[in-house]
């Protein structure tokens, strides 16, 4: 049913989204660092090669009962349940910004444990409930 | 009871503005297509009319799309 | 076997649908908004600001399915010459422009009194923004290339390319940290969309396929009377 030209249609096009896919694919790869948006407790403990002096972002839950507001501003640990960092902030926070909620602080890191933030944006999960069913699910 | 529905707690200028824009942009661009079409079945019918008597009659026989357009712009018109 | 998918067929069908869907389109959108603005519940975390996700969400998801379809039948109509698919994807693209664009500003607005920024570069909202420019170049290319042969291979290319992109926008929010957050409702997993917001969030969805059914139908028909107009003079 297909003719020779069409045939060879259908391999050129195979050719050339192959192609596409694969360079796109080491672009990605290459890249891979900066399309982060923000790193974890974890992985900033673990890497060797720290920049103190450049901004960068790091992002996790705010850790219960760790909010602590005064005159200054507020200071709060940003967990992954592995590994913890210290937050110092002064601004407004985000109406989303809550304990046990995920959390992203821009800034630069002063040592591995101790963050300074100049921004802090309120991540929110995917979960979407009425407010009667707050107490059901626990959290 | 209205004031709540209108300001949503701080939230309402954010979720009107996105339902107003969503409404009024999607409104633009139904007057904008209907616009053009209309444009379109006009000058098609202009070249219709100008085709001579028995060209016009052969056309009409053999194209429901021009008989369409032109029993949907007479009844408009 | 393509006789079906003749101009002059479809054009009678069209017809026909557009005046079906003129008379159900706003019975459906008013259920719609009284649902998602008034009788859906708030959120229990986000209150009354996740009511932009009954607008933001069904936008996005057909900014994705018009590419989708205009890449499937930019490749159909590559493999076996049929130019009809052109002139549907011509007609396709200004709708998938405008709700990838409904999705990107209504997610700034959502984003800002949630999040606290109303744009950041994270990987899923910038995929998005490349999705919108190769909306842009596809339509700009039908504009603006006059040589035939070229315009179709050129916008073939350009839909192959951003088809690319289509998985990097789903998968964004899993493959790399982004601020925004992962897909609600997944095929096959239950979701983790409360029953009384899943209602006007598919009705919404309902409204806006419906409507980008009627743009589709009007610039469809455009196009086959602008076909039809060239060739009139010779039937």
């Amino acid at each position: 049913m297909l003719t020779k030209k069409v045939k060879n249609r259908i391999i050129f096009l195979i050719v050339v989204i192959f192609i596409f896919i694969i360079s796109i694919f080491f672009v990605l790869k290459s890249l891979n660092e900066s399309i982060l948006y923000f790193h974890t407790p974890t992985e900033i403990n673990q890497k060797k090669n720290l920049s103190f002096d450049k901004k960068m972002r790091v992002g996790g839950m705010v850790k219960k009962k760790s909010i602590l507001s005064d005159s200054k501003g507020v200071k709060f640990i940003i967990t992954d349940l592995k590994n913890e960092i210290i937050v110092s902030y002064s601004g407004t926070v985000p109406n989303l910004f809550a304990e046990g909620k995920g959390v992203i602080a821009e800034g630069k890191l002063k040592d591995k444990k101790f963050f300074i933030a100049d921004k802090i944006l309120a991540k929110h999960d995917e979960n979407y409930m009425p407010p009667e069913l707050k107490t059901k699910s626990g959290n | 009871m209205m004031s709540n529905f209108i300001f949503m707690n701080g939230y309402g200028i954010f979720v009107w503005s996105s339902f107003g824009l969503v409404l009024i942009s999607g409104f633009i661009l139904f007057l904008k297509t209907r616009k053009t079409l209309k444009k379109y079945e006009k000058e098609f019918l202009l070249e219709l009319q100008t085709l001579p008597e028995a060209k016009k009659k052969h056309v009409l026989e053999n194209s429901k799309i021009a008989n369409k357009i032109l029993v949907e712009n007479s009844k408009t018109n | 076997m393509f006789n079906f998918f003749s101009p002059t067929n479809i054009f009678l069908i069209l017809s026909r649908i557009q005046k079906f869907i003129n008379s159900i389109f706003f019975p459906i959108l008013i259920v719609s908004l009284v649902f998602a603005l008034i009788l859906s519940p708030p959120d229990r975390i986000q209150g009354d600001a996740m009511r932009i996700m009954y607008v933001h969400v069904p936008s996005a998801w057909l900014g994705l399915a018009c590419f989708s379809a205009i890449t499937v039948l930019s490749i159909l109509a590559f493999i076996f010459k049929i130019k009809n698919f052109f002139y549907i994807n011509k007609s396709l693209a200004p709708i998938g422009l405008l709700f990838t664009f409904l999705a990107i500003v209504t997610g700034s607005l959502w984003g800002e009194p949630t999040w606290g920024t109303w744009w950041v570069w994270d990987a899923r909202l910038t995929s998005m923004m490349f999705l919108m420019f190769f909306y842009i170049s596809y339509i700009l290319c039908f504009k603006f290339i006059k040589k035939e042969q070229l315009m179709l291979k050129v916008s073939s290319l350009i839909a192959i390319l951003g088809a690319i992109n289509l998985p990097i926008i789903k998968y964004s929010v899993d493959w790399w940290t982004t601020l925004h957050q992962p897909a609600s409702i997944k095929l096959g997993v239950s979701n983790s969309i409360h029953s009384t917001m899943m209602l006007p969030l598919l009705s919404m969805l309902l409204v806006l396929v419906l409507y980008g059914a009627l743009i589709f139908l009007m610039k469809y028909k455009t196009e086959i009377i602008r076909i039809k107009k060239k060739s009139i003079k010779r039937l």
